[in-house]
């Protein structure tokens, strides 16, 4: 993630992906954690998202991956884009940053 | 760390087979209630008299057990993080319970325990088998251990054993097949039903929900374990005294052991409230909460009529219809009224946006009921619950009436909520 450019280019799909919300919380995939790495190849021509769900067989699931996954297609048309999901380490409520603990009112 | 590809997410029990569950449910309820208030009258009578029967089993079957089958055949992939083992067992499930149960029922109301009962009993047995096979194949390829599905799945073989002893009690009723008559097992019927299978399912299913919608920190596993040989110690313990004849007074001890295992839960859910990370608590969750506490009052009852049998006192015939009714329209329909809120919507959502979820920005799954129509049908139904459970208390036919109508009306206001869910098109955008 640190060659030249790469930051703004991940502050670029992160941005995008703050419009994918989860549907039961409301709040958006990269407040609530669940976005893990993002890594975005030479000239912006390969994006690879990995991340997570609040849990394992979530029922929502597939609708929040496609969801990142059309994200980041629009901010990257050129780009061959995949979404990883992983479950490890699994997701906790302290993968939530501050943003949305305020959001959560916490 | 690694990840899969698209392909690999978990596949979500398809809609087409949750949806029947939810909506016979909800019919079901409105049936209840029309019975309920057809038959008020008999509320101030005894407990064994066929409207009570056929009401008791349409809550029971009609709408409890069929809404929890629905939620179930979802959220059981969620608790034991594998994919449902089979549609097909879920779908054969819900045919047999939904031509099983209005023969069963009709059986009841017309008092006729012939072919149409006895025929409608196999059926729902049948349904029950299909459930637990498919819960136990869950299970069989389950890689985790979890409290949360054994708590399902011992819940429902607490079922098969409550349904196979009802069949039982209704061939006993002309052909003697056991060694007394079929009243004589009725409790014993009915606490398998309710502590082994509604109460035990509620705790495992809630105990995993409840931090999960209120996005909680907290997690208490040797509780729930706790809580697990409680409830399933006292239920034997019952079941063992009633086999030997011990007097009623001994049901003290499996009563104080469900009341303290209430207790416990109630402090999970206090514990998972105060260590929640959403601080907004919607009204959906708060009527959930509520019910735990509802859970508290048919204990209490209970321990008012065991101390009547011991005193010899009078007023039991009233308290054992008090104790009914405040489970099945106590804890049990304040519990599915606030979760129905928490599952369909996603599960229609799912039905309905999934395919556009590409799309942008879209309504959400709160979007799809309206939360004004959901408080008053809160409204109704806590007026309902306490009107009438205040006429059996003093055998008032008039707020029997009054009772039952709000029922009817927190019935049909379901009803309302559940059919612009289900039969929604789309929403914008």
């Amino acid at each position: 993630m640190s060659a030249p450019g790469q930051d703004e280019l991940i502050d670029k799909a992160l941005d995008a992906l703050r419009t994918v919300d989860d549907p039961e919380v409301g709040l958006n995939v990269v407040d609530l954690g669940l976005i893990y790495e993002i890594e975005i190849g030479p000239d912006a021509r390969e994006v690879d998202c990995l991340m997570t769900f609040t849990t394992e067989f979530c029922p929502m699931g597939a609708s929040i991956q496609a969801g990142v996954t059309e994200a980041l297609k629009m901010t990257f048309p050129e780009a061959a884009v995949q979404v990883r999901i992983t479950f490890d380490p699994p997701w906790s409520q302290s993968m939530i940053s501050e943003a949305g603990r305020m959001f959560l009112g916490g | 760390m690694t990840g899969s590809p698209l392909g690999n997410v978990a596949r979500t029990t398809s809609h087409r087979v949750v949806i029947p569950f939810y909506v016979y449910g909800a019919a079901a309820l409105l049936v209840a209630t029309v019975m309920l208030l057809v038959s008020h009258r008999s509320f101030t009578g005894h407990y064994f008299q066929p409207h009570l029967l056929a009401i008791t089993h349409t809550m029971a079957l009609g709408w409890a057990t069929m809404i929890i089958l629905g939620a179930g055949h979802q959220l059981f992939p969620v608790l034991v993080e594998t994919d449902l083992y089979s549609e097909g067992l879920a779908r054969a499930s819900f045919l047999l319970a939904a031509v099983g149960i209005p023969l069963l029922v009709y059986g009841f109301h017309s008092f006729d325990l012939g072919l149409p009962a006895r025929l409608g009993g196999t059926l729902v047995l049948g349904a029950v088998l299909a459930f637990m096979a498919n819960i136990g194949m869950g299970l069989v390829r389950s890689k985790r251990e979890n409290v949360h599905a054994v708590f399902v799945f011992t819940s429902t073989a607490w079922l098969l054993l409550t349904a196979a002893l009802g069949l039982a009690l209704l061939f006993n009723f002309t052909r003697s097949l056991l060694p007394h008559d079929s009243v004589h097992y009725l409790g014993l019927h009915a606490h398998l039903g309710i502590v082994g299978w509604f109460l035990l399912l509620v705790l495992g299913v809630g105990s995993r929900l409840v931090p999960m919608f209120l996005i909680s920190k907290y997690t208490a596993p040797r509780l729930l374990w706790a809580v697990f040989i409680l409830v399933n110690t006292a239920l034997l313990g019952h079941t063992v005294f009633f086999l030997v004849d011990m007097p009623a007074w001994s049901d003290y001890v499996p009563v104080t052991m469900v009341a303290a295992a209430l207790l416990l839960f109630a402090h999970y859910c206090r514990q998972a409230y105060r260590q929640r990370i959403r601080r907004k608590v919607d009204a959906q969750m708060r009527v959930t909460l509520l019910a735990v506490a509802l859970m508290l009052l048919p204990t209490a009852v209970l321990l008012v009529l065991l101390t009547s049998i011991a005193l010899g006192g009078g007023a039991q015939v009233r308290v054992a219809l008090l104790y009914g009714f405040t489970i099945f329209f106590g804890w049990l329909t304040a519990i599915i009224l606030g979760m129905t809120f928490k599952t369909l919507p996603f599960i229609v959502w799912n039905k309905v946006y999934r395919p556009r979820a590409t799309l942008g920005r879209m309504p959400g799954p709160k979007d799809l009921f309206s939360d004004r129509l959901f408080l008053a049908t809160v409204a109704a139904y806590l007026a309902g619950f306490t009107l009438f459970g205040w006429g059996i208390a003093q055998a008032s036919v008039v707020l029997l009436k009054i009772g039952a109508v709000a029922l009817l009306a927190t019935a049909l206001l379901y009803n309302w909520s559940i059919g612009r869910m289900v039969f929604i098109k789309q929403l914008g955008p």
